[in-house]
């Protein structure tokens, strides 16, 4: 059935035979893991095998969990390469995570959005920026191919009903209901500016309060139902199934209360989302992430993607990464004070995006520290993000309510408005616009730690896959036929998070990769 | 059906046909909230509600003036039908039994949203959804 099962010329027999012996050790290996293991609460993420099923109670070409933009992507890419896609969905609501998030798409290299609006961009130009605030984690392949295919996926996204206002937006944070584009990330943050040049690459369709996903996802699954795609909702996926190779022959689902198995010709696509509402896998994997709260993301981020990968023999990738966006902005004004770790040390470009602030201050900081600021740039009121760990008119008075080392605050702030006060931050190179010094008493000290502050977290670690999606075992190999998209694969976004729409861009790109190269699969 | 405030018992009685799983002790006397704990608590309904008047509708409607307000009465223009007929005033009782049962109360209603087990925090959220008002 699948390819590796016979012999070719550029795969000799005697590989192959090993190969399969080696992914039946490997099945075996995650059977008797998921049976023994507590994360298994969903016992029954093992996958099953072939044979043990007695027939097939449907049948389609491209069989896709989960209804979130990785998932329709695919079927809509699948559809029009002529192929069928049924898409189940757990809830009686579509469209997942990606439905309730802002709906940025990270695109750029000059798409018609930014030429319209003025903005000069180049695939060069983003990929520099991707691949230089994802540091040592970057996914390089990845990054060269969706940079190289942004322009296209804008493109698609035209093609398939999204629609954008012709309107750009100056503001760090998207508040404004009737633009399209802005600067979603830290593109003009210190060094990113000098590496890269910065344009604002955040595409979202127009919406009130951040709600562009909804629009984006309603357009999008509307396509796919038009293009034919079957989209099935309150059908909960069970287990795989697998051929005697380990490639995929399709799931086992619970659909009204009966068990039911649907053959996947060309594929199965996990897009089931990531495990930020797994409590055992989140204390396991991510034990930063897990002093977070808000959880941040729809209530299917159960893991469960991920471990049927898993139990198929997929390897998983930075599990440990998410994002922990810390938005200490809007207003944007309180960024001109400064950020401290809990030796009183400034620690970061206050102006950074909110998630590398997040980063910064539960990786790096160990969850301690404060945002300090004076009367001109303190919170208009009390404000649901922070609270107020210490306030007081003078800053010694402040440094010792805090406990911190003798001086030191003193010295921090002394050091920032002998620069502030020209318009330069040597330590950190904030931009100018958000520099001024601090004076005016009284002095207020916010608690930055993830037990009192807002922290929205999120989970990028998944299963490892190819560029065409296709989920990688231990081996290094693909496993044929099975493929995960966003959150339930590790993609382009890494820890820190460094610009909105990273995710919905990697959901909807890989997506359509895997369902692409499903339909050029040999079956 | 005229719009009338469901007392909790009454409400339990009327819902449990529907409501067979449930395992709520729908007449224990709600526990003390206090409000610093439901400020973080609150946090993870902020993917979908905020309370603060300046905000408005989100994913889900505005939380301003929760109490006293008539069930999918807003003008938020994406409320289900099952909301909307729904007939409800939002009491603290209430929403400590929605929060305690979602997807078996008010079954079909766009919130997806896992179960606030934990009564006391369910005490939190409420304290803390009291404040938003003129």
């Amino acid at each position: 059935m699948s390819l590796e099962s016979k012999p070719t010329p550029d795969t000799p027999a005697p590989l192959s035979a090993e190969v399969g012996k080696r992914r039946r050790f490997l099945q075996a290996g995650a059977g008797l893991l998921a049976a023994g293991s507590s994360l298994s609460s969903s016992a029954a993420t093992a996958a099953l095998r072939r044979q043990d099923i007695k027939q097939w109670d449907e049948e389609t070409d491209l069989l896709i969990m989960g209804s979130g933009i990785g998932g329709i992507a695919a079927a809509i890419e699948a559809r029009r390469q002529g192929q069928r896609a049924l898409v189940l969905e757990k809830f009686h609501v579509l469209g997942g995570s990606s439905a309730l998030s802002g709906g940025v798409c990270y695109l750029g290299g000059g798409t018609p959005l930014q030429k319209a609006l003025g903005f000069e961009d180049s695939v060069e130009a983003m990929r520099d920026f991707m691949l230089a605030a994802s540091g040592l984690h970057a996914p390089k392949e990845k990054i060269a191919q969706y940079c190289e295919g942004s322009l296209a996926l804008f493109d698609w996204l035209v093609d398939n009903g999204v629609r954008y206002a012709q309107q750009f937006s100056a503001e760090k944070e998207l508040s404004h209901k009737a633009a399209s584009l802005y600067y979603c990330g830290g593109e003009k943050n210190a060094p990113f500016r000098t590496l890269a040049r910065p344009a604002p690459r955040g595409h979202v369709p127009p919406a009130e309060n951040q709600t562009g996903g909804r629009e984006l996802m309603r357009v999008l699954t509307a396509s796919a139902r038009q293009l034919g795609a079957q989209i099935r909702t309150e059908v909960e996926v069970r287990q795989l199934v697998l051929e005697s190779d380990g490639s995929v022959a399709g799931l086992r689902v619970s659909q009204a209360g009966r068990l039911r198995h649907i053959r996947a010709r060309r594929g199965v696509v996990l897009a089931a989302g990531g495990f930020i509402h797994n409590d055992e896998m989140l204390a396991l994997f991510a034990p930063e992430l897990n002093r977070c709260r808000p959880r941040w993301g729809h209530a299917g981020h159960q893991g469960i993607g991920i471990l049927m990968g898993m139990a198929a023999g997929g390897r998983t990738l930075r599990m440990d990464h998410g994002f922990a966006v810390l938005p200490l902005y809007p207003p944007e004004s309180v960024l001109k004070g400064v950020v401290v770790n809990e030796k009183g040390q400034r620690c970061i470009a206050e102006d950074s995006y909110y998630g590398v602030i997040g980063h910064e201050m539960l990786y790096r900081q160990a969850g301690r520290g404060s945002l300090i600021v004076d009367a001109d740039c303190d919170y208009p009121g009390t404000d649901y993000r922070v609270v107020v760990q210490a306030r007081d008119a003078s800053l010694s008075g402040l440094a010792r309510q805090l406990n911190l080392p003798e001086g030191m605050l003193e010295q921090t702030v002394a050091y920032y408005n002998s620069h502030a006060s020209h318009g330069r931050d040597p330590l950190f190179g904030k931009q100018a616009e958000y520099l001024a010094p601090l004076l005016k008493p009284p002095f207020t000290a916010y608690d930055l730690s993830p037990e009192k502050a807002f922290y929205a977290t999120q989970t990028f670690g998944g299963l490892d896959t190819t560029v065409d999606g296709e989920v990688i075992n231990a081996w290094g190999e693909a496993i044929p036929g099975l493929y995960a998209a966003g959150r339930c694969s590790a993609g382009l976004p890494v820890a820190p998070y460094y610009a909105s729409g990273l995710s919905i861009g990697d959901g909807c790109f890989f997506g359509r990769r895997a369902a692409t190269h499903a339909a050029r699969r040999k079956v | 059906m005229k719009t009338s405030r469901f007392s909790l018992p009454g409400l339990a009685l009327a819902m449990l046909a529907g409501l067979a799983q449930a395992q709520v002790p729908v007449q224990a006397p709600m526990p003390v909230g206090d409000v610093e704990r439901g400020r973080l608590a609150f946090a993870a309904c902020r993917t979908c509600h905020y309370p603060e008047s300046y905000v408005g509708h989100h994913n889900g409607p505005t939380l301003f003036k929760l109490f006293g307000r008539k069930a999918g009465s807003t003008d938020f223009a994406y409320y289900s039908k099952v909301m909307q007929t729904s007939e409800l005033v939002w009491t603290p009782e209430l929403l400590d039994f929605w929060l305690a049962n979602p997807g078996v109360f008010l079954k079909g209603s766009s919130m997806v949203s896992p179960p606030v087990r934990s009564a006391p925090e369910r005490a939190d959220l409420i304290v803390y959804l009291k404040q938003f008002r003129d």
